[in-house]
């Protein structure tokens, strides 16, 4: 029998072999008021390749995918402690947040089409840092469009509200919208579990095809998920990170027992 | 047993759903005899004459053309003031400081605005403006105006903006975009409908203000554009002339009152129908 509320865990963190690694989180301690979710968590991103954030619900997986991109900040009574490096710098103690998460792109669990057009939820981002011609925006948008698989849908009705979409249709359009601004990574927050199968076996090829141009990290509640579009995985437990190594490794051979015993599902 | 107790609940289903139809018939039925007794009484004084002349002497040919310019007028500008302040401070409210123990203070003293008795509104613009600018004026008035809808707006504002979805908040923060840019860019679009109606609300609410004018627009018999003078009002007139001993007077103040109810009728379903287009549209 295991005991999944044990806590004293030894982290078996696996250094990505190959690839530079593009964020990483060392220590890292994240704090809702007085109450404690991320506790020195470790965790090395690997530019250009799917990172995937596994654990059951609770044990601060899209807490951590929140630091990345400071949304905590939004937050009073929310903070985070440690480092995050990212291009030679500590990006907690980044002082344009703005800046950085421009760069640093996310995608929500529900879809957040904004209420305006299709076209305009896509430029949005893009006018925010540039002015371009009608020409050069309208290139964007389909080229981001295309990219997140949703061209061939929508090329036809550009100028209809983003809300008219399907809810597939709509987590595409905010994929989109994400990668039009050119991130360097892109974070996922469960993209995939308010889709039926066919939207997310979409999505999930979308982030397949994607990876070659952005870094992507991706919280997920679903093994298979993890399993079929990452290269590394993190499994998380009680705030921890638990183990972290490739993810042909973790879901063939965990070295962690507690991570074997959520992969196999004994608890979860 | 079993049969009785389907019964028993079919009673009950039935009483109170007749309960409520009876309540909605009486709500519905004030509301039909006010109209009612408006369409009946002003009618009949409606007619081109009531657009086109001005208030008149006892016994003479006239109509309300300034009074009905300068409600317009004195609205517009109470509108203009009321929706610049009351939305600025809804977002405030409710998306910086809301929490704070100063936007604490800030909603209630807005809510002690907002069932402020209005003659006292009147009396404090009175003090405020009037009396620093030696005179009655219509400007004045749409102040006094803009005190009683302002509060509106800023309740209706701060409710609105808080039934937004925060995921929408931090989609826009998370491409880049300023607090600010947020708000106003996405938040405040995804309200528009609600916006709109708060707006229509607070004109609702000072269409028929008559309390808050006396001392601050006071009246004026002839036509002006000048809101710097004191001017005419649908409700100071009907006050006016509904308290006459004259028949032409009151069937005067008859058809301003059919007017004033019309036009927040209509205004209430032209909002109705944007606000309608708006939720089947996106």
């Amino acid at each position: 029998m295991t005991k999944p509320f044990q806590t004293d865990i030894l982290p078996h963190i696996l250094e990505p072999a190959g690839g530079s690694v593009a964020l990483r989180a060392r220590g890292l301690d994240f704090f809702y008021g007085k109450t404690q979710a991320l506790f020195g968590v470790d965790l090395p991103v690997v530019r250009n390749q799917v990172t995937a954030l596994i654990g059951p619900s609770g044990c601060g997986k899209s807490t951590l995918l929140r630091t990345f991109n400071r949304m905590y900040d939004l937050y009073p009574g929310q903070r985070a402690a440690g480092a995050i490096d990212h291009e030679g710098e500590n990006l907690l103690a980044v002082k344009d947040i703005a800046k950085l998460r421009s760069r640093i792109g996310m995608v929500f669990q529900k879809p957040t089409p904004f209420p305006m057009s299709i076209y305009d939820n896509v430029a949005f981002g893009v006018r925010l840092y540039e002015s371009k011609s009608r020409k050069d925006m309208d290139e964007v948008v389909e080229k981001a469009l295309r990219r997140a698989a949703l061209w061939d849908e929508v090329k036809d009705k550009l100028q209809a509200s983003g809300l008219s979409l399907s809810g597939g249709q709509q987590q595409r359009l905010c994929v989109a919208r994400g990668i039009a601004v050119e991130p360097e990574i892109l974070l996922l927050d469960e993209p995939a579990s308010a889709l039926d199968p066919i939207s997310t076996a979409k999505l999930e090829q979308t982030i397949g095809e994607l990876k070659s141009d952005f870094t992507i990290v991706i919280v997920t509640h679903n093994l298979g998920q993890a399993a079929r579009i990452s290269d590394n995985t993190g499994f998380m437990y009680l705030g921890r990170m638990v183990e972290f190594t490739a993810t042909s490794e973790m879901f063939m051979k965990p070295m962690n027992q507690q991570t074997q015993d959520y992969i196999s599902g004994r608890f979860g | 047993m079993t049969f009785d107790r389907r019964f028993r609940r079919r009673a009950a289903n039935g009483l109170f759903v007749g309960l409520y139809a009876l309540a909605t018939l009486l709500a519905l039925s004030a509301l039909g005899l006010i109209m009612w007794s408006l369409l009946k009484q002003g009618l009949g004084g409606i007619d081109l004459d009531v657009f086109t002349r001005d208030t008149p002497a006892p016994g003479s040919l006239g109509g309300l053309r300034n009074a009905i310019v300068g409600s317009a007028m004195m609205c517009l500008v109470a509108m203009a003031i009321a929706l610049i302040v009351g939305i600025l401070a809804g977002t405030w409210l409710a998306e910086y400081g809301g929490d704070s123990a100063y936007g604490q203070l800030v909603r209630f003293l807005n809510d002690v605005l907002l069932s402020a008795p209005s003659i006292l509104v009147g009396l404090f613009v009175y003090e405020l403006v009037v009396r620093p600018f030696h005179g009655f004026s219509g400007l004045a008035g749409g102040v006094a105006l803009a005190l009683i809808a302002a509060p509106v707006v800023t309740r209706t504002t701060e409710d609105i903006l808080r039934l937004q979805p925060n995921a929408l908040r931090e989609a826009g923060v998370a491409l880049g975009a300023a607090r600010w840019v947020t708000i106003r860019k996405i938040i405040w679009r995804g309200a528009g409908g609600g916006l709109l109606t708060g707006g229509l609300l607070a004109f609702a609410r000072i269409s028929g203000e008559t309390a808050p004018l006396l001392f601050t627009a006071l009246n004026n018999q002839f036509f002006a554009l000048d809101l710097t003078k004191p001017t005419a009002s649908l409700p100071a007139v009907i006050f006016q002339y509904a308290l006459s001993a004259y028949d032409d007077w009151r069937a005067l103040a008859w058809a301003g009152a059919l007017l004033s109810a019309l036009t927040v009728l209509s205004i209430n379903i032209i909002g109705g129908v944007i606000i309608a287009r708006g939720n089947t549209r996106p």
